[in-house]
């Protein structure tokens, strides 16, 4: 589903070159799950970002559902991504003039899919937020808005998906009902799932876990199911 | 469809409003002065077409060459021929100096010729419209003839050796004009029968016109081709020489409506700018997260393209809709007060208004926005990434452009655009050069002050950047409202200084000297109050230093040609002024009479101050001296003369007298009573031409005025997008104070300082911006004296203090009032 090879990332700064990502290589099959770890500034998002073809790196390829994102244009990622991808942001990443519904309609209709409106009201139902489809993310704990914005990813039915520290901006509680959110899914779309954290009780539950320090793989272990 | 909904998405979290409301704004001011400009063009027009008779007149000593017939018949252009002179008309042992014209049937091509079977009617019932002029074997004739010849309408009068029968009086015809030299009573009668009088001899002065009509541009490519043809007796006469005075007065209002127009299309186009920059501002996380979705870089821009274009169609419709219902209401609100007609707008009025919305949209809607598709998708996940936007130089530049574009569009006006532009540019150099300097004035004082005002100044400091962008668009705003309200005062006073209400409308010439006080007396039972009565003796300009005039003078002076007025009075008018030489007061040669000269007179006959004048007055001598020259106001409707001569000049030629009266409309029949009282007075009325002058200039003035208020909304858009764009970034940092025990008090103050200085500075340099621009604006386009505006300083610097310090606090009360918890989180 999604593989890896020896991505490096590079910037220039003021300060001189900065390599944020070293040869870091892995391997996600379809259904499966992977957690990213690390201290802040290790480079999780670099790398998910690049996974995910939102960004490029200096070296290396990513190949994600058979198309070699490093040698494609931004147009044609943004195309494979409309066809496979879905994210959850740690800042949800809500648009603050739409409503729930409207919010989770967005990429459907950006798509063009057919019944947008019975879709999105479908998998609102789904993470429990059938009576709040008319209220803005202002009027939404951030739970709840994590919640929407997990609606939003499963809703255009991705092959993958990526999500930096889902759980970043929430209390332990209402985390863990998003996480579970998240897993089940995950197990009921056979969706296969990339996450940022650090969060042990998180990554424990993934299948597999890369462990990130400055830019380079330190640590790399299938963990078992839970 | 996705990007009509995710319009009304964007309309309805309030992020394009402002944007709409600006360019509603733009698309209605333009639309609303050029249907209404276009209006009182064709009602000028229309108008002054009636005062001819016709669209052109050619008009000449001779009569009219056989062969130009056919040139009008080849442009299938209307003609009629009109033959006036004076002749005597007998009835029994009566007679009278007639002023006769002859008409042809098609006579007159434009405007009405009224007629009526009663003497001095004034009942509208009793007057009737001509369809032609008076047939074979008929006159027509002026009321005021019948006593004069002691007849009634059915009995002969003789014009020459030609007896004709009064059918008719005429009320009023379309080209009489004020022509002063028409002394006699009006005999209208067939062209046919002129020849049947044998009155016209060879050398008998005789005016012939020839009155064309027709669409413009057949009439130009018929009258170029009669060019070459006509003779130096021979004159096309068209409607703008023959309304010069309310042509001017029109020009300038319609120079003022067309600045006011360019300038809130420029406000309204920065406040469009400030508005698309923060809508660009606020997308780039929705595009960032549009992008991440799938949404490709063309896509993102088709999307934004397609809402930007709907929002901007629908908001010129809504402009031209406004606009055209503004103009009906200043059209309709003047014409309750005068009984003047103005016809619909044309079509092509409509133009000016679509192609703003087009320019607003391109340069100012277009260029914040265009960096927007290509907000890279790892924003999403970087937020701190830097995010390329278009220079605020670029902006102002476009800015520029566009309204160069505009002025090309509107006005064609180099002059007008310039001082503008030159004004704009000192304006933005002021303020980069003074907001460096005082920001840096701040933080000492800063340091040193109370902690309210430190707060003040570090929030403006704080914000350098913003403050300088927001200092620029303030002080442009204010300076651009402060000329235009001074301009628009200066105006509507010249207006009203031209022709004030009670503007005397009526001439009376040809009083005989023991007429004078009877007259004066009879005017006095009715409350009626005469100007000054003056003696008037017409006469000839024979030598001028003792010499013949050359043929070259001769030719360019046509009053050599025929006697002219002259008067002498000791008080001038107050319409005229010396421009050279002395008034009689401070002129002291003796042995010899002065005579005060009309400027452009003055300049034809190439006379300078102490030239002698020899004048012949029905065949004797009169000499005078230049003593000084004098400029006048034609358009005052004051009797007015070419050469007024020193007192005691005139008093061996028994002169006659001539004077002006208002007469409201309700004393309207005193002049049949003055005419049946002497009947040899003559009466020139001018009440119907002054009504229609004064029912324009209101028109204009009210066009003016609601500009005016046009504008001051396009300057409160402007600022309300400014204050609304540093909205943001202030609520937090507002919010933090409050959050971190800044009392309610403090943060208001400060609030209050922190705009008003802004607003304090703003208006100190757009006091200087507009005097600069008003200054050139009187002494290169308006051509009016040039005057200091205090009031500028006044209004500008300490409105603009209160205004905008108001404007702050307004929309920053949300902060104050709101719990900081609260507020944080809604930010966030
Ligand atoms: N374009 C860039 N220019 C300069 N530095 C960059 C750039 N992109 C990333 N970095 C730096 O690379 C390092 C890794 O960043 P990254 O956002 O991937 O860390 P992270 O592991 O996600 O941290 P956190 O847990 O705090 O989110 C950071 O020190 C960051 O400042
Ligand atoms: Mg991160």
């Amino acid at each position: 589903m999604l593989q890896a090879q020896a991505l490096t990332k590079r910037v220039t700064t003021a300060a001189g070159t900065l390599t944020i990502l070293s040869e870091v290589s892995l391997q996600v099959s379809a259904g499966d799950s992977l957690a990213i770890t690390g201290a802040s500034g290790s480079g999780k998002s670099t790398l998910l970002g690049i996974l995910a073809g939102l960004d490029q790196p200096s070296s290396g390829s990513v190949i994600l559902h058979q198309h070699d994102l490093t040698a494609l244009s931004e147009e044609k990622r943004a195309r494979v991504r409309a066809e496979h991808v879905g994210f959850v942001f740690q800042s949800f990443q809500l648009l603050p003039g739409l409503t729930a519904l409207e919010n989770v309609m967005m990429p459907l209709e950006l798509h063009g899919v057919d019944n947008a409106r019975g879709k999105a009201e479908f998998f609102l139902t789904r993470v429990g937020l059938n009576d709040r489809l008319q209220h803005y993310p202002q009027q939404l704990s951030g739970g709840e808005q994590q919640r929407v914005a997990i609606a939003r990813a499963f809703a255009s039915e991705p092959d993958i998906l990526f999500a930096d520290e889902p759980t970043g901006n929430l209390d332990s509680t209402t985390g863990a009902h998003v996480i579970d959110l998240l897993f089940e899914l995950n197990r009921e779309h056979n969706t296969t799932l990339v996450l940022v954290t650090h969060e042990q009780r998180l990554a424990e539950r993934c299948r597999q876990r890369v462990s990130l320090e400055g830019g380079k793989v330190v640590e790399r272990r299938p963990c078992e199911a839970a | 469809m996705l990007p009509l909904r995710l319009l009304w998405r964007n309309w309805r979290s309030g992020e394009v409003r402002i944007l709409a409301g600006a360019l509603i704004l733009a698309v209605a001011v333009v639309s609303c002065i050029s249907m209404f400009t276009d209006r009182l063009d064709t009602a000028l027009t229309a108008q002054s077409h009636t005062f001819l008779g016709a669209d052109r007149v050619v008009r000449s000593s001779q009569p009219r060459p056989p062969e130009w017939q056919p040139l009008a018949d080849k442009y299938q252009l209307g003609t009629a021929t009109t033959i006036r002179f004076n002749s005597m008309v007998y009835s029994g042992d009566n007679m009278h100096l007639a002023s006769v014209k002859a008409v042809s049937a098609a006579y007159p091509l434009l405007g009405e010729l009224t007629i009526s079977e009663q003497p001095f009617a004034t009942d509208p019932e009793k007057i009737s419209v001509a369809a032609g002029g008076p047939p074979a074997g008929q006159a027509w004739v002026d009321s005021r003839l019948l006593p004069l010849l002691d007849v009634s309408l059915g009995e002969e009068v003789v014009v020459g050796e030609k007896p004709l029968t009064i059918t008719r009086v005429i009320i009023d015809e379309p080209d009489r004009g004020s022509n002063f030299s028409a002394f006699g009573a009006r005999l209208m009668m067939n062209e046919s029968d002129l020849a049947a009088t044998r009155v016209i001899q060879p050398g008998s002065r005789v005016r012939y016109s020839w009155l064309l009509s027709g669409p413009e541009n057949t009439l130009r490519s018929m009258l170029a081709e009669l060019k070459p043809l006509l003779s130096p007796h021979e004159r096309i006469v068209d409607v703008e020489s023959a309304q010069q005075g309310l042509a001017k007065t029109l020009d300038t209002g319609r120079k003022f409506l067309m600045l006011s127009a360019m300038i809130s299309v420029l406000l309204a186009g920065v406040a469009i700018a400030i508005a698309a920059r923060r809508f660009a501002q606020r997308h780039v996380d929705q595009v960032a997260l549009m992008k991440s979705l799938g949404a490709g870089c063309n896509k993102i821009r088709r999307l934004y393209a397609v809402q930007l274009l709907v929002l901007s169609l629908a908001a010129s419709l809504i402009g031209l809709l406004l606009g055209s219902g503004l103009q009906a209401l200043v059209a309709a609100s003047v014409s309750s007060l005068f009984p003047v007609q103005l016809a619909a707008p044309g079509w092509t009025s409509l133009l000016p208004g679509l192609l703003t919305g087009i320019v607003c949209l391109v340069f100012f809607v277009a260029p914040p926005l265009w960096h927007l598709p290509t907000v890279p998708p790892i924003k999403i996940l970087r937020r701190e990434l830097a995010v390329s936007s278009v220079h605020y130089y670029w902006q102002a530049f476009l800015g520029l452009l566009a309204m160069i574009f505009l002025v090309v569009l509107f006005s064609r006006d180099w002059w007008l655009s310039g001082s503008i532009v030159l004004a704009i540019i000192a304006l933005l150099v002021l303020v980069a050069a003074f907001a460096t300097l005082l920001l840096g004035l701040g933080r000492q004082l800063g340091r040193r002050a109370g902690s309210v005002w430190r707060l003040a100044l570090s929030g403006l400091q704080r914000n350098a950047q913003q403050s300088v962008v927001q200092m620029m668009v303030f002080g442009l705003a204010i300076m651009l409202l402060l000329s235009l309200t001074s301009l628009r005062t200066t105006l509507l006073e010249d207006w009203q200084l031209q022709l004030p209400s009670g503007t005397p409308n009526h001439f009376l010439m040809n009083i005989a000297t023991d007429e004078v006080p009877q007259i004066t007396a009879m005017m006095a039972q009715r409350d009626l109050e005469p100007q000054h009565m003056f003696p008037m003796v017409r006469g000839r300009l024979t030598h001028i230093n003792g010499q013949e005039p050359t043929d070259e003078i001769r030719q360019r002076a046509e009053m050599l040609r025929r006697e002219v007025n002259l008067s002498w009075t000791d008080t001038m008018s107050s319409d005229n002024k010396i421009v050279a030489g002395d008034w009689w007061d401070g002129w002291h040669e003796r042995g010899v009479y002065g005579v005060s000269v009309e400027e452009q007179t003055a300049q034809d006959l190439g006379l300078e101050l102490g030239d002698d004048l020899q004048f012949s007055l029905g065949g004797l001598r009169l000499e005078a001296r230049v003593a000084s020259i004098r400029s006048l106001k034609w358009d005052s409707m004051n009797p007015n003369f070419f050469f007024l001569l020193s007192p005691g000049a005139l008093d061996d030629f028994s002169p006659t007298y001539l004077t002006s009266v208002y007469l409201p409309p309700e004393q309207k029949l005193f002049i049949n009573q003055l005419l049946g009282a002497f009947p040899t007075v003559v009466v020139i009325e001018m009440d119907r031409v002054i009504a229609q002058i004064q029912a324009i200039v209101a028109q204009v003035s009210a066009g003016v005025e609601l500009m005016l208020w046009l504008v001051v909304l396009g300057g409160f858009f402007v600022m309300w997008a400014a204050v609304s764009a540093s909205m943001e970034s202030r609520m937090q940092e507002a919010a933090l104070l409050r959050a971190l025990g800044s009392s309610r008090q403090r943060l208001l103050g400060s609030l209050w300082i922190e705009f008003s200085l802004l607003g304090f500075f703003s208006g100190v340099m757009a006091a200087v911006g507009a005097e600069i621009l008003l200054l050139s604006i009187q002494y290169w386009v308006l051509d009016i004296p040039l005057r200091f505006h205090w009031q500028v300083w006044l209004l500008g610097i300490a409105g603009s203090a209160l205004l905008i310090g108001l404007l702050g606090v307004i929309s920053c009360r949300k902060v104050i009032h709101t719990p900081p918890g609260r507020m944080l989180r809604e930010i966030a």
